[in-house]
């Protein structure tokens, strides 16, 4: 079965270019010709845990890995890591700064949409060790 | 009532003229839905055109021209009612006030002459029972858009189709004048609706969009559009002639300020913002469909920088318009003219709503296959392979608006490879080595 892979870079506290993988890979969804209401799915996933990037993580990559039955994204960074991801899956929970909030983030709902678009989210995430998150759809 | 195109023939909204083009490729890589190709040094539209008027600003030879209904209105084509965009009232300097416009129509030669502002303030309240209802009701998606803007309602429906849940299925004002034109008319003088024709004066081609395919209703109620700058001499000698005394402009300031950006959102009591201009409306609606935004309530989008005064079919200087604009508006006060009780009425008798309950707007467009989306994921591979042997200048010497376009275009075999002039460089290169 055929497969698309792609890799992108997201830097840490580069907010100006916050947002573009996401929507690279909205477009590339697009040229495949999938339906709108998953890219759309795709798409709110793959920003909110670029943001996440942005603001904690480090410097990280995005992989995105599309096939005929699903569709993955990868974000790994070698950030601080998560110290209590149910507490990350809560809404409204933030560690962001004062100055992200000021910026118009930080809302702590960036890992509850995630749940709510996604099919499956895996967390592997350690303390001091960076972040993994796999966020998978169906296409059904 | 004007027909809707069938599938068959892609309708035109702008021509070129061949014998002032000089096969630049500047159109081709305006246009925001990489409809243009130039192939044999001459443009040709070879996908959806949204008929945004970009590619008629930016050609340097003025080559390329939008399709409008023709000048032929005054001569007995029974064109008995005009309704004009409110963009037309401040084209004419400070001291012409927006009933001096309307009087000058009526000398031009039109029976009948609808003002628009005042039924876009009632528009301005209907929205607002539209947005409250769903924020009452929990009624995502949020941001309501706007659907006042027909290029941006067609942008939408092409290239972010899961953003069409988001606009309301409500009849647009100049619409909503047709209608009603149509019906007080035929009721008063006995006539059947199809011998009364509305001509709609428009600040850009868009508007074409409405009478030949719209998107929000089964059929337009407009049967024609011409641009503002097709009658603006006429219009302006027959304004210094007006002897006539009667009053036809009857809305305050809030209607009138609609054609500059942030005019329609100027009349709305809720969480509003104003985008305007192409690129920024673009990103805009990226964002949307990232899951942003979702906290505001409306979003006014306009295809032309600075709104409706920016149409390619405008002809005073924008910023100079939004000043007389603006004049207005202080001078006729920003509080609405119309009875909310009677609107209120009127829109939960459905006046408001389109004709069509099936919109295409809720129907599901087919899923597809997973053979189709296997072939969608070897074709955008293939895409990949051929832009690694390009060097991604964006020139678009090939005659496709960038290198990825023409990569698909390579693929779908409507442009040779051979046509990049650094993939032959760069091959002549090899062979020497």
């Amino acid at each position: 079965m055929p497969e698309l892979q792609r890799n992108f870079k997201v830097k840490f506290n580069d907010f100006m270019k916050a947002g573009d993988v996401s929507i690279q890979i909205q477009s590339i969804l697009k040229a495949i010709g999938f339906d709108p209401d998953l890219i759309r799915r795709v798409s709110v996933c793959a920003y909110e845990s670029e943001m996440n990037v942005v603001m904690h993580g480090g410097d990280g990559d995005v992989s995105l890995i599309v096939g005929p039955k699903d569709i993955t994204v990868h974000v790994r960074d070698d950030g601080p890591g998560i110290e209590n991801t149910e507490q990350a899956f809560q809404e409204g929970y933030s560690t962001a700064t004062h100055e992200h909030r000021e910026m118009g983030f930080g809302a702590g709902m960036g890992l509850p949409n995630i749940k709510k678009s996604a099919d499956t989210v895996e967390v592997n995430s350690k303390k001091g060790k960076g972040t993994h998150l796999k966020i998978s759809f169906n296409v059904e | 009532m004007a027909e809707s195109s069938t599938e068959s023939e892609p309708v035109q909204y702008v021509e070129i003229d061949e014998t002032r083009c000089n096969g630049c490729v500047l159109c081709m890589k305006a246009c925001p839905t990489k409809a243009i190709r130039v192939r044999n040094n001459l443009p040709s539209i070879e996908g959806v055109c949204i008929a945004c008027g970009e590619c008629i600003n930016v050609c340097p030879k003025g080559a390329i021209k939008a399709v409008t209904t023709g000048n032929d209105y005054l001569n007995g084509a029974g064109y008995s009612i005009v309704s004009a965009s409110t963009a037309l009232y401040p084209q004419f300097g400070e001291k012409v006030m927006p009933n001096d416009v309307l009087l000058g129509l009526r000398k031009m030669g039109f029976r009948h002459v609808h003002d628009q502002a005042y039924t876009n303030e009632i528009f301005n309240v209907a929205m607002e029972l539209y947005v409250r209802e769903r924020l009452v009701e929990m009624k995502s998606p949020f941001p309501v858009i706007s659907s006042i803007c027909p290029v941006v309602v067609r942008l939408i429906a092409y290239r972010f189709p899961s953003l069409l849940e988001h606009i309301p299925p409500l009849v647009t004002p100049r619409e909503i004048v047709a209608r009603e034109a149509k019906r007080r008319f035929s009721a008063k003088y006995g006539n059947s609706s199809e011998d009364v024709k509305v001509l709609h004066i428009s600040p850009c081609p868009g508007k074409m969009i409405c009478i030949k395919e719209s998107v929000l209703q089964n059929n337009s109620y407009l049967d024609g559009a011409i641009g503002i700058n097709s009658i603006y001499n006429s219009l302006k000698q027959n304004i210094l002639e007006v002897k006539e005394d009667i009053v036809l402009h009857h809305s305050g300031g809030i209607g009138l300020g609609w054609a500059m950006s942030g005019g329609e959102v100027a009349g709305l009591d809720m969480d509003c913002l104003a985008v305007s201009g192409i690129q920024e409306t673009i990103r805009y609606l990226e964002k949307i469909e990232m899951g942003l935004l979702h906290d505001i309530d409306y979003i006014e989008f306009r295809i032309c920088t600075e709104g409706c005064l920016g149409g390619p079919f405008t002809v005073a200087d924008k910023y100079q318009a939004k000043q007389n604009l603006k004049r207005y508006v202080r001078m006729f006060g920003v509080e609405k003219r119309v009875k909310y009780e009677y609107v209120k009425k009127l829109y939960e008798d459905g006046w408001f709503f389109t004709d069509q309950k099936k919109i295409p707007l809720e129907e599901k467009p087919p899923r597809i296959s997973a053979s189709e989306i296997s072939k969608g994921i070897e074709r955008q591979n293939r895409v990949e392979d051929i832009l690694r042997l390009l060097p991604r200048k964006e020139c678009g010497v090939c005659g496709s608006p960038d290198c990825r376009t023409f990569a698909e275009d390579v693929i779908d075999e409507k442009a040779s490879l051979e046509s990049c002039v650094y993939w032959q460089n760069q091959k002549r290169k090899m062979k020497l080595n």
